[in-house]
Formats: C-alpha cells, structure tokens, sequence
C-alpha cells in the first residue's frame, strides 16, 4: 500500500503525507503550521544558519533544525512544545543582542520578519545589558545599496542570491564571529544586475535601497500590482504608491515568468515616470522655438494637416512603448482614418539584415528554459537584454544542462558557459555552419576562427543528445554582417534538432505592437493582409490593406521627399533608426513631424508638434511579453499636466478627421482585437511563427574591405543600463549606466597609450562620439564595443547602415595643457 | 382615599423636595462656569490632551526621527510625515532621519493621545491648549513650523526626559 516515494509522518499530532525529500519545514507549511524562519528560502537550498526553526522530533536528543531534516516515515514531530518553545526564545534573544532595535528609522520596520517573529515567538525581554556591537553606518555599496552592518543577523541570505540564483556573486562574508560582516569582494561598488533582489529577501533592514531610503512605511504604500515594461520579459511587478507618486518596485511572484525575482532595471528604472521634464501641455513649433498650446489648438493644426495630405504620403513609426490596446486604435487610426499601409514599429530594424524578415520573439516558454538540457545562445547578450530569463538559464545550467555561445564577446555569464566560441565580427557565419555540419553529421578536420573544429563537434554532439535544447540568436547576431547567414545556420541547427528558433530581439512592448498590426504588411495579430481584410472593413469602415513600406523604407521615402507628414508615436528614431545621417536627411524633407512622447527627445526636439503622452505606469490595458504571453497592465499613478494616453490621442483625432473611433474602455479595445486575432487572451500566449527562411541575398565579402585609417571594425551591442531618454531620468540607473564608454582590448589600449578611464574619441568616415575607454580582454583585439543607448554618444551617428560593417579609429583625448 | 395612596404622594413630594434642595443648595453658591473667553480658569487638569506639539531636545536637536508610527497609530488619520535622511551639514535629528514634513489635521484630530503613546522618542505630545479656532480648514491643518515648539521646554515638557 505504502508508495515508496511518500513518506508519512505526524506533525503536532496531525498525520502528514509528503513527497519523500521533503524537509520538515516543508512539511509543516503544507499542513499550515508556521515554523519561524530567517536564513532558509525556498528558491535555495537549506542552510541552517540562523537556528530559528527549531523542532521536537521524537527520539531524537536536541532540538532540530526543520529547514534542513528531511522527512522521514514515522516521524514525530513537535513545532510547539515548551522545549521548542524556549529554544525560539532563545535564538531569538541571541539575534537580538547585537540588532540596534532603531525599528523607527529602519526601512524595514513594518516588514521585517525579525519584527514579527520577534513580536510572535520571542521572550519579550532581553537579558543582556551589554553594550550592542557598534559599526559605522550606513555604508554605501555601490549606486543601489545601504547596509547597515548592526542590523545584519548573518543569514547569508544575500551571499547565497549571488553565488546560485544570479551567479555573479556579488556579494560575500567577510571575517569570522563577532566580526562576521557582508560586503562586497574587495569592497568595490557592487557589480550586479540583480542586487535589488537581495534587498527584498533580506529579513532585517540591513541591505536597504538607496533609491526608497525613508521614502515611505510599508502602511504608507497602496500597492498596484502591474507588468514592467522596460526590457520585453515582462515580469509581473507591484508598485507600491504613495500619494499618487511610485515610491517603489517590487517584483510579484509569478512562475511562469519571473517567479520571485526581478532585475535592477525594473526595481529602480520606474522613477522616470515623476521626473520633472515631463512633457505637461502640447507644443508647437513656432518661429523656430516650442510654445505651449492647448489640445485644441494641436489637434485642429494635426488634423488640419492631415486632411490636406493623400494617406499614402503619411507614415508612423513606433509602438513599442504603446500597450496593445493603443497599438490597435493606431493602426486602426493609419489604416483606416488615415488610410495609409506604410506604419512599422521596429524602427531600429537594419533593412539588409534579416531583422525585418523574422517575427520578433520568443518560441520557448521561459518557463521551459529551466528544464532545457542543452542552451546555444547566438550572438545574444542575455543578462543586458533580458535579464530575468538569465535566472532561469542558470537553473537550467546548474542542473548540468550545457551552455554555448557564439559570438565576438566573452559575456558576463562566462563563468557557467561550458563551450565559448569566439569569432571575428565578420565570421559568424562560418563557425555557425561548422556547428551545424557537426550536428549529426561527421565533422570534418581543422580549425574555424582558431577554433578546433573538434571543440565545436563536441558541443554539437551536446546539441544533437539533448532532449529538450534551445536555441537563442539575439540582435548582435542579426545585425552582423553576416547575418542572414548566421540566422540560416541556426535556423537549419534548428531544424536538424527538432526545435523553433527564439529571436532575442525587440525591445518594450514591440511584440504588443506587432500583435497590435503596428506592421507594414501584416493585419492585427499577424495575419496576412488579404486574409484579414474583410474582417477589417466590417470592423473599421474604409481599410487601406495594402503593403506598405518597412521603417527603413520609410526613412529612405521621407529623405527622397516622398512624405507629407511623419507621425511618431512611442519612439525615438533619432536615436534608435541604425544610421542618424539618414534620419537627418529624413526629417530634413519632411514638412510635418508629429511625436508622442513623454519627454522631449532627440526627435521630439525637431518636431513640429509634440504631444504629451502618458507611459506605461500611467495606463490600464495590457502587453505582450517576449515570449508572448498577454500581460496586464495598470495605472500606478496619473500622468502628469494634461499629458494623454496614446490611444485617447489617436481616438480625438479620428473625431476631427470626421471618423468616430469611440472606445470607453482598454476592455472594449481588447475584445475587438480578440475578434480580430484568434487565440488571443488575457494570460494566454501567442507564439510567434517564423516565416521560412529563403537563402541569404548574396553579399559576397566585398565588406571585408581594408579600411585604412579606420582600424578597428565597431561591435554595437545592448545594454540593461544605459542613459536614453528614459533611463536618464531614472537617477538610480543612470548612476548605474555611467558615461558613455566603449570596450577596447588591452592589447590595443597600449598601442594607442590610453589609460583606463581616458576619454577617448571614436570615429567613422561619418562621425565620432567621445566616450570613456574601458579595458576588456572580453573583446578581440582589433574590434571595439560600443553600447547603444547613451544618448551623449549614440551610436548611430557613427554608422552608415550601406555598409554592413562600421570601421572606426581611436583616438585618445590628450587633456589640454596650459 | 386610602393610606397606601397617601404615604405614595408623601414619598414621591419628599423625593422631589430633596431634589430641590440639591438645587436651592448650588443657587447660593458662587457659580463654577467662568464667563469663557473674558474669563479664563488658570490651569486644566494635568491629563488635560490639547493640541500637539513637536519637542526638542535640551540641545534644540529635534526628536522627531520621523518614524510614522504615530501615522499609522492615529484612528482619525489626522496625520501626514514624510522623512529624510539627515546629513552631517544638516543634522536635524539625532540618527539618521527626520520628519522633513509633519502636518496635523486638528480638525480630523479626536485627542484620543494615542500618537503620544505610539512615539518612541516622545516627540510628540499633547499640550495644554485647548483654543483652537480658525476661520478657514487650511488654517487647521497645523504644520511643522507651527508644530515645532519655540525653544526647549516650551510646550511644558522637560527636555531632559527620556521619553
């Protein structure tokens, strides 16, 4: 009768059935018996450091640790005798001689576990009249954290988050005893995408928030329970608000995306929602400068305009800063008031790569990627792109599945990658394909990239075993020179193993944008615009369904003086298009721009009408995350002045233009769109499906060109804390993000004689952006890595999308002498 | 009419008779009610809960920590805190935070006292005044400045205490 994999056992007298392995503590929590806890977490394994979750367990001498025993047949179990009584008791006091106490002034205090185990299993009284351990506090460690070492109880609990949920071990214990402390290795600011984490699972107010310090009390906060917005993962998030103003983020446990945890961009990224620049009235340009105006004045003069151009000379760039909801009423807006096909969100789309060609997304459920037995990541920087789905690639390494990465750069996750392979920018391509000749196949002899090819046989045999591998390619893959090819290769190591291909690529709400039909030549939810189109006129009225040009084609149109008005809505093409000349050139012909933002971008700055627009935080409606899963949104605070919901601005409009869009409600747009889009529903998921790959357009290697007096070939890549139009109004991250700074290999910051830290001046035949050097034998000697995203040194203002590669030289800022 | 009838009027003209003597008694003495406002009593007794003050200690240090138990304690949430961290340059409180706003709604205020109760630094306590009027709401809504007494001592507590 007896299951051998269950084991029985009686808990306060109440017979209890587990799963055999399960701990006591465990154990007791399902039959609903509170045992006090500090060190144990159940996203780690026990520990047993504290001692707090002391037990009576018949027959056996002392008091026992529950965290850490495991169940076993029979046993008797007592949580709240006398003797398990005093033992708490007695912890407790222990913890407590050395805790300040200073609850008043704590963070914490309102939260804490030590507070309420304390209030609820505690003596109530201290025996000890000693003097309490007295440290210098607070210290800081790093732009995010505190930590007040006189309230550490020792846990590990933070120590632990980095060496096996992050893996970057950020910080550790130092000292022994009485001086037993946390800090970080060498004491240098805390180097981590995941630090805010340890602040949440801290159970006393030791490692506190920079960003929150004495901001609010727990009883203070009304907590909004939404999704964040800013990678694409879509972690479900909880603002907590207090009178009217976001005062923090916190993750909110979901398992199927981020579980527990979030990444430092989502806890401190929020805060540009209440920076001051906020764009409050509409404006207008007028004799070379901005004025205020009303909506009405903005809206007739949009309106005006308009009318007075054909639809098909209107285009729309971005989306994916809208939620679904205002992406449809935008595209029903173009299509169907405006009547023009040519509106695409993904403005920093490459026209020859294959950026325009694949749906953006992912394939596999992030939830799925902890149990996948083998990971080949292409060209794709997971922890600055998608933070979160790192956390579960880590679960999945460490119970031995194998990680690959093909690219330019060793990445931050080193340390758990089983093969690197590290190819020149221009020769993805064929490490890929020798990847896939190796994938049941026989390898054939020699080396690729200074790689043995017996090397990449071996991990192709991984790939080829493995029962359930995945297969990332992220934007460095796409955008590389070879491109096509490399996304050829994966997609046919995809199809030789059985497996979808993820495409790593999109930022914000794209996904929702797509889904939405913010596309040239696709109808809501990706259907094909012939398909569709009847459903649409029934729905819309009069429907443009035709084919439109993609962002870059838009962008070519509108410099060749093909376009009346430009609309942007949700975007910053100045900064994010590949190639800024061409933008110039774009916005230079174009009589009338339109931008939708929340501040006064780079492009908003050369419009000539910008309206205020609410964000994310401030809306109600729902998005789409990477993987495709339909996530809720809600308004945490209102916006500010009379700044409106994309949506709302498109539906005003359409009223001027003598169409009624009148939606009350997101509900309402949401259920069109469920009309519209089979399958769509709130926390469903809609997986993308790649179209079949075509072979790559023949590029030849003519872009292998000797560039002389440019040197060095440009690496573009992504990163999770930079200083964009948001970011840089988020202080917590842009302290994080730091100045604009480039990746030069060692061996070349000799030649050039530059000291880390030195300002240094990149430049193309196009233009230059001065940044700080950093050193990094993490690159290839010869190649230098910029990041996107620091609008002081964009980026594209160094390429010419023509070319497929970027040369650039270096030179070193000499500061002048007097 | 019978006996029992008349001992009940008897009784019934005795009871109100000791009544009236009650009365007649208080008529020749002198009155206990001032004539309130030109006329004020000296002191109200010494549990006496009258309108809020924010202490100091003997060192003029504040001892506000602006901990906002006495917020999340008020029954009639007539309290508003917001704290901030205190600098070397600018050290207000002893440790490292203070209220950088506190606002009390006297009018929502029932002087039930409990904020006093709840305070772990005896900032705030309940005074002696008792006359508080304003012609307008805003003009009730008592801030820090107005909180704040002038000088140690001035709201009549010892700034040596402890608590």
């Amino acid at each position: 009768m007896n299951d051998q994999s269950r084991v029985t056992l009686t808990i306060d007298g109440t017979p209890i059935t587990v799963p055999k392995g399960t701990t006591l503590y465990q154990a007791a929590k399902r039959s609903g018996i509170e045992i006090p806890i500090f060190c144990y977490h159940d996203r780690m394994p026990p520990l047993g450091a504290c001692r707090m979750c002391l037990v009576k367990v018949e027959k056996m001498a002392k008091l026992q640790t529950s965290c850490t025993l495991e169940a076993l047949e029979g046993m008797v179990v007592d949580t709240t005798t006398p003797e398990v009584k005093s033992g708490q008791e007695a912890i407790l006091e222990f913890l407590l001689i050395n805790h300040p106490l200073d609850c008043p002034i704590c963070d914490k205090g309102g939260e804490c576990p030590l507070q309420d185990q304390t209030f609820k299993f505690g003596p109530g009284r201290s025996r000890f009249v000693e003097a309490k351990r007295d440290f210098a506090k607070p210290v800081s460690l790093g732009p995010v954290l505190v930590l007040d070492r006189e309230r550490c109880i020792l846990c590990w609990r933070c120590v632990r988050f980095g060496e096996i949920v992050a893996g970057d071990d950020a910080l550790k214990g130092f000292e022994r005893g009485f001086h037993s402390e946390i800090n970080t290795p060498f004491t240098l600011p805390v180097r981590s995408k995941f630090i805010g984490n340890t602040i949440g699972i801290c159970p006393v107010g030791a490692l506190t928030a920079k960003s929150y310090r004495f901001i609010a009390r727990p009883w203070d906060n009304q907590p909004v329970q939404s999704t964040c917005t800013l990678c694409g993962v879509g972690c479900a998030v909880e603002f907590d608000v207090r009178g009217g103003k976001i005062t923090r983020t916190r993750p909110y446990e979901d398992p199927a995306v981020n579980d527990v945890w979030l990444c430092d961009l989502g806890f401190f990224g929020h805060t540009f929602v209440h920076h001051e620049g906020r764009l409050r009235r509409p404006l207008v340009r007028r004799e070379g400068g901005f004025a205020e105006t009303t909506w009405d004045d903005a809206l007739a003069l949009i309106a005006s305009r308009l009318e007075r151009s054909s639809g098909p000379r209107v285009a729309m760039l971005g989306g994916a800063r809208l939620t679904n909801e205002d992406g449809y009423v935008a595209t029903r807006f173009f299509r169907s008031v405006v009547r023009t096909p040519h509106l695409d969100h993904r403005v920093d789309a490459l026209a020859r790569g294959p950026d325009l060609r694949m749906s953006w997304g992912m394939t596999t459920a992030i939830e799925d990627l902890a149990r996948a037995d083998c990971l080949l990541l292409v060209g794709c920087d997971i922890t600055e792109t998608y933070p979160v789905i790192w956390l579960r690639m880590k679960q999945a390494v460490d119970r031995g599945a194998a990680l690959i990465t093909v690219g330019t750069r060793s990445l931050e996750i080193k340390p758990s990658v089983r093969w690197q392979f590290l190819h020149r920018r221009t020769h993805g391509a064929e490490v890929m394909r020798a990847l896939g000749e190796s994938v049941r196949g026989s390898p054939p002899r020699g080396t690729v990239e200074d790689i043995d090819r017996e090397v990449i046989a071996a991990a192709a045999a991984a790939l080829g075993a493995a029962s359930r591998p995945v297969v990332m390619v992220g934007r460095e893959a796409m955008d590389a020179p070879d491109g096509w090819e490399i996304l050829l290769a994966a997609g046919e190591i995809c199809r030789k193993i059985g497996v979808a291909l993820n495409v790593m690529r999109g930022k914000g709400n794209a996904y929702g944008a797509s889904l939405a039909g913010i596309l040239p030549d696709a109808a809501p939810g990706g259907r094909p615009l012939e398909e569709a189109a009847a459903e649409l006129r029934n729905l819309w009225g009069e429907v443009n369904e035709g084919s439109g040009m993609t962002a870059p084609e838009i962008i070519e149109a509108a410099a060749a003086g093909g376009l009346d008005v430009l609309y942007v809505a949700g975007a910053d093409p100045a900064n994010d298009v590949p190639d800024r000349e061409r933008w110039r050139a774009a916005r230079a012909r174009v009589p009338f721009v339109v931008v939708h933002d929340a501040f006064l971008s780079e492009t908003a700055q050369s419009a000539d009408v910008v309206l205020p627009a609410l964000v994310a935080a401030e809306k109600d409606g729902t998005v789409l995350s990477i993987e495709g899963r339909v996530r809720r949104v809600r308004a945490a605070a209102q916006g500010p002045g009379e700044a409106r919901a994309d949506g709302t601005i498109f539906a005003a409009l359409a009223a001027r233009l003598g169409k009624t869009m009148g939606y009350s409600s997101w509900e309402e747009i949401f259920n069109e769109m469920r009309e519209l889009i089979p399958g769509l529903a709130l926390d469903g998921r809609m997986v993308s499906r790649h179209p079949p790959m075509d072979a790559a357009p023949d590029m030849g290697r003519a872009w292998i060109q000797d560039a002389q007096g440019y040197p060095f070939a440009l690496i573009l890549g992504d990163v999770l804390f930079d200083r964009g139009a948001l970011m840089a109004r988020s202080p917590t991250i842009a302290d994080l993000a730091g100045e604009p700074w480039a990746l030069i290999h060692p061996d070349d910051a000799a030649t050039l004689g530059t000291v880390e830290g030195d300002s240094v001046v990149l430049s193309s035949r196009r233009g230059s952006v001065a940044v700080r050097a950093r050193f990094s034998a993490s690159i290839r000697p010869g190649e230098v890595y910029l990041p996107r995203g620091y609008d002081a040194a964009p980026a594209n203002r160094l390429v010419d999308a023509r070319e497929p590669l970027t040369y650039v030289q270096v030179r070193v800022l000499v500061p002048a002498t007097t | 009419m019978g006996a029992r009838r008349v001992r009940k009027y008897l009784r019934q003209g005795f009871a109100m008779l000791k009544g009236m003597a009650v009365t007649f008694r208080y008529l020749f003495r002198p009155p206990i009610t001032v004539m309130y406002p030109e006329q004020k009593r000296p002191a109200v007794q010494p549990r006496f809960k009258g309108r809020h003050w924010l202490t100091l200690y003997e060192d003029t240090m504040e001892r506000c920590v602006g901990c906002e138990l006495c917020v999340i304690v008020c029954p009639s949430q007539a309290i508003y805190v917001k704290a901030a961290e205190n600098t070397p340059e600018h050290q207000v409180s002893k440790g490292e935070r203070y209220a950088e706003d506190f606002q009390i709604n006297e009018l929502r205020c029932i002087f039930c006292g409990l904020c006093e109760e709840a305070c772990p630094t005896g900032a705030i306590v309940l005074g002696r005044e008792y006359e508080l009027a304003g012609y307008t709401r805003e003009s009730m809504i008592y801030t820090k400045p107005m909180l704040t007494e002038p000088y140690p001592g001035a709201s009549g507590r010892d700034p040596k205490r402890e608590v």
